[in-house]
Parts: structure tokens; sequence; C-alpha cells
């Protein structure tokens, strides 16, 4: 017995030794950054160009809330030469690591670019501020402005192009800003409401002026009450609306319990569609990129909540 | 040295959880640990109201209170309420739990707040949690340091409380006619049980928790049915399962913690192999 135990203990540090990760190849001058999200990814490549290698910690569909560290995670942070994080704990635990991975790196979290009196505060108890930041784009740009800043500030010798390239892509968010403005402003305002399963887009309503209802709060952990349901059924056959919306992240049965009960009422409304909440679309897709993503996410608000055929506009 | 501070961390959890665990396998109550990992969320609620704020120590001192309260509601239940102690476990976890879903309901059902994101530390991270005092010298990971704080509490405890954990584990009546008080020994493994998980949750997170604390000693407890053997064996089972678990995650590039509980699985596989080989041999020698 002794042996074979002896045998696998050497067969596991092979295995361990002979499979270590082989270094990146990159350019020398090239920045190594890696960012939490997939929303600030896309604003950090489109910032940085060619200047630097570009990695998100979450991939396409992957809840933050849900989001486990790999192996390969560990070697990509340890040998980052810059991290971006969301920060206002949508990070959870992991944020107290990164701030720690700041003592003796650069380490910044978006959310700060954005003052806090603009920030949602959660409850009335503590610290706690919704860190959803990426629906309003307006509010979004600040964060990106910040990103552009700090990586003018940590990579001097090319200051001028990240200028360059930040005000190009904050230009793109000002006009999908507009143009998020525009197409909301087309629904009725008393059908202007957005109702899902948990409490994603309290700063999409603030900033555009949508009426935001969810049936669970942001944690994962608590659960919608009965009275939730027959309250949000009462709103929702009261005011004659469309649909709802289910997000890639949370299960759509919460809301097929609503959808039945208005329909009991004599009130049909729609389950309007699946929106980006958490996470992007798979890469390579428009909705893979955080203008693709904000785009697609209206454009099925919009269709659901005018009662149009959601058919035409699946993607 | 990023691979030798996870090994070491996982090996410290192997060795907190499992020696532990071998006294709670004895005793048929090898899913306390699971239960501890529920029971603690009113403790995170209570702490978060209280601190108004989601950092580490609040957490750690409302989850590790309400786990202590945990395992004296199991104890006192099977004790004094005459459950079985699976029922007992039962009872107290779903109860603890649904009221920490009360709670977050009633007062802070905006936050995010749960054990996945305020408590659970996460075993690939460890190299980066370094701590650093003021002088600037990094001191190596801070999980390290309290995991290899909590093996030294634990194996004081078990090296003080032996004679007093052997006898009330394996026959509670004799100890009793000894004045051996099963109560008071019964609490003592608890609590210690109780604290020495949710600080292994705060550093690796739960599952690695649960696994080390029952895997390992049920692997020992194959092979032997000597305590010390066995004591001894679940400590090399949780070394081996920390080193082939970082093995394979390294392969996969998958997850730290699923792969060391993975690996605890396998050498549990591999015993009852020999086990059954064993009796078979000695079966045909006999006939």
């Amino acid at each position: 017995m002794a042996n074979k135990i002896m045998y696998f203990f050497a067969a596991s540090l092979v295995l361990g030794a002979g499979c270590k990760a082989p270094d990146a190849t990159d350019l020398p001058q090239q920045l190594k950054i890696v960012c939490t999200t997939g929303m600030i990814a896309d604003a950090v490549a489109n910032i940085a160009g060619a200047e630097a290698s570009v990695t998100a910690l979450m991939g396409p569909g992957v809840d933050p809330h849900l989001y486990k560290a790999s192996q390969g995670d560990l070697q990509l942070l340890s040998q980052a030469d810059l991290i971006f994080y969301n920060g206002l704990h949508l990070e959870g635990k992991m944020s107290e690591i990164l701030e720690k991975i700041g003592r003796t790196r650069p380490v910044i979290a978006v959310s700060d670019g954005i003052s806090e009196d603009r920030l949602l505060k959660l409850a009335n108890v503590g610290d706690a501020h919704d860190p959803h930041i990426w629906f309003d784009v307006a509010l979004w740009s600040k964060a990106v402005a910040h990103i552009g800043a700090s990586l003018e500030r940590q990579d001097t010798a090319h200051a001028d192009g990240y200028r360059a390239r930040t005000a190009g892509y904050l230009d793109s968010l000002l006009q999908l800003d507009d143009w998020v403005r525009g197409q909301l402003a087309s629904i009725p305002p008393e059908q202007r409401v957005l109702i899902t399963a948990h409490d994603a887009f309290s700063y999409f309503g603030r900033a555009y002026g949508v009426e935001v209802r969810g049936l669970q709060g942001i944690s994962t952990v608590s659960e919608y009450g009965l009275k939730d349901v027959s309250d949000l059924v009462e709103f929702i056959s009261g005011r004659r609306i469309n649909a709802v919306f289910v997000e890639s992240s949370v299960p759509v049965k919460s809301l097929e319990a609503v959808v039945e009960g208005c329909q009991k009422r004599g009130h049909q409304v729609r389950i309007g569609g699946m929106l980006y909440s958490d996470a992007m679309g798979a890469a390579g897709a428009p909705e893979g990129a955080y203008l693709g993503m904000v785009r697609a996410n209206v454009r099925t608000i919009v269709h659901a909540l005018k009662g149009m055929d959601h058919a035409e506009d699946s993607h | 040295m990023d691979a030798f501070w996870i090994i070491l961390t996982g090996t410290l959890v192997a060795l907190c959880c499992g020696l532990l665990g071998t006294f709670l396998v004895l005793r048929q109550m090898a899913m306390v640990g699971d239960a501890i990992s529920h029971a603690v969320l009113p403790g995170i609620v209570v702490a978060y109201l209280l601190a108004e704020s989601r950092d580490s120590l609040p957490m750690l001192v409302g989850a590790a209170t309400v786990g202590v309260l945990a395992t004296i509601l199991i104890e006192w239940l099977h004790r004094v309420g005459r459950m079985q102690t699976d029922a007992s476990i039962g009872l107290s976890y779903t109860t603890l739990f649904a009221i920490g879903i009360i709670l977050i309901s009633l007062f802070t059902r905006q936050v995010d707040l749960d054990q996945d994101c305020v408590l659970y530390g996460e075993i690939a991270y460890v190299p980066l949690d370094l701590w650093i005092p003021a002088d600037g010298l990094s001191l190596g990971p801070r999980p390290v340091w309290i995991l290899g704080g909590a093996l030294l509490l634990i194996l004081s405890f078990i090296g003080i409380g032996y004679k007093g954990l052997q006898l009330t584990t394996f026959d509670p009546s004799y100890a009793a006619t000894l004045g051996v008080s099963t109560v008071f020994w019964h609490y003592a493994l608890m609590s210690t049980v109780s604290l020495a998980t949710v600080v292994s949750f705060e550093s690796v997170g739960a599952i690695l928790v649960v696994a080390f604390l029952i895997v390992p000693p049920a692997t020992a407890y194959l092979l032997t049915d000597r305590l010390p053997a066995m004591l001894g064996l679940t400590a090399l089972f949780g070394f081996l399962s920390a080193v082939l678990g970082y093995g394979m995650a390294v392969a996969t590039n998958g997850s730290v913690a699923g792969a060391m509980a993975v690996a605890g699985g396998i050498w549990f596989v591999l015993a009852l192999g020999i086990r059954f080989f064993k009796k078979k041999i000695i079966s045909i020698i006999r006939t």
C-alpha cells in the first residue's frame, strides 16, 4: 500500500509540474490588463487599442455573483500589469483580494470615476450602493473616462493615443445615450415600466425615465414573497402593461407565476424577451460588446412594451 | 511559489478539518460542517445590520457566533429533545438558514448579502491575499497565518482533551461511570468544529471544508479502526488530496477547491479497493 501511495504522490507531482502554463510570449512593451467583467474589458480594449492585451475574468454569460476562480485566473491576476474592476461590491469578496493586489500594482475600480452622489444607495443600512452602473450610458461614460485617465497615467509613453481613443469611445457612448433616450421616449409614458426578476436596472430607469419594478432583491439568496407576486400582478393588470422581462442569469419561473396571475385577472402580459444584465453576450456577436448589448436590451424593451410582435426581433 | 502556498493552504485546511472530522465521523455527525455552512446566514445578516459594512471581520464574527450557536442547538435538540443526530442537524440548520432568509427579505433585500459573496474565500487567490504589516514587508498569505493558528489551537485541543474525546466518542456510558462529562466534551468538540469551519470557509470556501471534514476521515476509517492511526491516515490523505487536487486543477485549468475535493474522493475509492482486495485475499488464504 505504501508503494501505491508513493506512486500516486509522485505521479501527481509530475502532473502538477508538467502542466505549468507557459509564459505568454507577448511583446514586452505590451501591457497585460485584466478586467473582471466583460463590460469593463470592452471599454479597456477600445481605449487601449494595440497597446495592451486585455482579458476578462468573467466571460460571456458569467454571473458575477456565481463566478468561481480557476487556476488560470490566478496566473492572469498575478501577471497583470494593470487590473480594472467594477467595485461597489459587484465582485463580492474578491474585491478584498483586488484591493490587496493594489498595494503592489495598479488596481483600479472603475466606479471610482463616478461621484458618490450619482450612485444609488441601497436600503437604509450600511455603505452599500447599487453596483449595476453600466446601464445608464451617461453614468458609464464617467467610468470609461476614469479608465482612460488611469491608462494615461500608468503608461505615459502612449498617453496621446489613449486620450484620442477615449474621446472617440466617449463620443460613441454619447450617441448611444441619445439613441437610447429617443427609443424609450417612443414608448407611451404610462407604458414605460420595466419589470424584471431582480433589481439590476435601477440606474437605467433613473436615467431614461423608466419605472423599474423587480420581483426579487439584488441578492440571489433572498426569495420573493407571495405578497411580492400578488402586488406585482395587481400593478401590471392595473396599468395594462404589455410585457415583463427575464434576465440571462435569473430563472424564468418566478416571472411565469406573475404572467399566470395576470391572465387569471384577465390581463394578457407576455414575457417580453431576455435582457442582458450582469454579463454580455457571446464574444463576436454584436451583444458581445457593450454598445451592442445596450442596443439589444433597448430594442427588446421597446418592441415588447409597445406590444409589437417579438418574433421579428429574435436574435 | 503560488503552487506552494495553495498546496500549503489546502493541507492546513485538510488538517484542521480532517482531525476534527475524524471525531465527527466516529460520532455519526459528519454533516455538521455542511449544516454550519448554511446556518451562518442569520449571523452574516445581523453582523451587517450592526456593523453596516460587508468587510471580512464583522462577517467572520457574525458567522462564527451563529456557527457555535448552531452546534449548541444541534446538541441540545439531540440531548434534551431526544432527537436523532441527523434529524437535529437537519432541523437546526434549516431553521437558522430560513431565519437568515427572512431577515434578508425584511431588512436588506436590496443588498447583495449571502455566504458566497461576503464570507466564502477562494483558495486559488490565496497567494494574492498577502499580509503586509505597516513596515511593508510581506509575511506571506494571510489565510496561511489564520489557518496555521487554527491548526495549533485544534492540535492543542485534541492533545489536551485526547482522553476525554476518545472515551466520550467510543463509550459514553463507560465515560460517565469514570466521571468524564460527555456533555462537556460534546460541546467543546462542536464549538471547536464550528470555529474551525467558519475560519476555513473565510479562507477557502465551503466545498473544500465540507469535503475535508468528511472524506479523509472516512478514507482512513476504511483502513484502520484504531484512533491514533485514523488521525494519522486522515492527515496523510488530506495532504495527498491537496497535492493531487492542485495537480488536477493545473492540468484542467479548473477550480482548485473542486479539484481538491475530487482528489479526496479518488483516494477514498482507492482505499475502498485496497480494503476490498485485502478481504478477498484473506478469505482465499483461509479457504
